[in-house]
């Protein structure tokens, strides 16, 4: 079950020689887990992509992971993230389908290759994947390149899903990647503002990674809020001092995430923060991703 | 200063070897430690010493520190 890990690590090994240590890394934190994603997860890229899949795929990581850090140091040296608004990541990210596709493809990939992101990858899976219950319906917002979404479908037969993207690219790289995993009978994407879908509430919410990204991020709870049936589960996650160039709400303590969730009624169950093994020199901030699992206060 | 020597000062620097010698045709994999996080805090200090300013795109391409200095005498 490692040809498609072996081949990811024989292309950084050939192509991108600067990326290949923390690439090992993270295999060396849970083997099993590394390769089973590399499975997966470029299993359904190569029936997306053909034979370019893992060249498209490892190369668009590693400019992703080489912005990631370029914004970090960059952080470090202004003391806040580079864009404040929607409008100037609009124009310097999303306006572009290429950029965006190339964006997307890059994020797909640090779902196991970051070595933080393969343990937040666990935690997902394990505490709140394996918890849903059966047939359970998810709503996702903003699943980007919709890989969380597909794992959990993929883990948990029965379940349907319902997800919602702004981004044209998203949608168009969900659906490709669900029909790939043969999962697309069981998941529908629609086109829509994450802040502004209406929709049945669901048994179980997915939200990674956008709350950094708005300039309203008490918003986005109170819509998670909305959109969680009682008893539910919705498993959020979010960047703490963490540029990109699209990053526009910074956010510095896991606290500011919790309070942002129990404002409108959610309760935290449970949460981990993770970080980077290595970070840039004499760094003052230390980037983490905060994954929260979250139930309505009243049902926690 | 020419670029290179500059250039070399920078390496050395964030290397922290004052014996090491770079060429054109040098990579990361002639350089301990010259690994992706490495090769960003190499680029923004560059970036200080030469008063530039690299397009992210720049930045993950390159390969050779020729092709660096390449790119500093374009942007100077």
């Amino acid at each position: 079950m490692t040809d498609h890990a072996d081949t990811l690590l024989a292309y950084v090994r050939a192509h991108h020689p600067r990326s290949l240590a923390g690439v090992e890394e993270a295999r060396r934190l849970d083997r099993a887990r590394f390769d089973g994603y590399a499975e997966l997860l470029l299993g359904w890229a190569t029936r997306v992509l053909g034979d370019q899949a893992i060249p498209r795929t490892v190369d668009a990581f590693v400019r992703f992971s080489s912005d990631v850090n370029l914004a970090q140091g960059r952080y470090e040296a202004d003391g806040a993230y580079e864009h404040k608004s929607y409008r100037e990541c609009y124009e310097a990210v999303y306006a572009d389908r290429e950029t965006m596709d190339d964006y997307l493809w890059g994020v797909y990939l640090t779902n196991f290759l970051w070595v933080h992101h393969l343990e937040l990858s666990a935690f997902f899976e394990t505490r709140f994947v394996a918890r849903l219950p059966e047939r359970a319906r998810l709503i996702e917002l903003a699943p980007g390149h919709g890989g969380w979404g597909l794992v959990a479908l993929h883990r948990r037969p029965g379940t349907q899903l319902e997800a919602f993207d702004i981004s044209p690219s998203s949608i168009a790289i969900a659906r490709s990647l669900a029909g790939a995993a043969g999962l697309a009978d069981r998941a529908r994407y629609e086109e829509r503002d994450a802040l502004a879908v209406e929709a049945a509430p669901g048994d179980a919410v997915i939200c990674n990674f956008l709350v950094e990204h708005l300039e309203e991020p008490a918003r986005l709870f109170e819509v998670i809020h909305r959109l969680l049936a009682p008893g539910g589960r919705a498993f959020v996650s979010g960047a703490l001092t963490a540029a990109q160039v699209d990053h526009i709400c910074e956010l510095r303590r896991e606290s500011e995430l919790v309070l942002l969730a129990e404002e409108p009624g959610l309760r935290a169950l449970e949460t981990l923060s993770v970080h980077p093994q290595r970070t840039l020199p004499r760094a003052r901030f230390l980037p983490r991703s905060m994954a929260m699992i979250l139930a309505r206060r009243e049902h926690a | 200063m020419p670029t290179f020597d500059e250039l070399t000062a920078v390496f050395r620097d964030v290397f922290d070897d004052d014996e090491l010698v770079v060429t054109r045709e040098t990579t990361a994999a002639d350089v301990e430690g010259w690994d992706s996080l490495t090769h960003v805090t190499l680029m923004l200090r560059v970036e200080k010493r030469f008063g530039l300013r690299f397009k992210s795109a720049q930045v993950a391409s390159l390969k050779s520190v020729g092709e660096l200095a390449d790119l500093i005498d374009q942007l100077r």
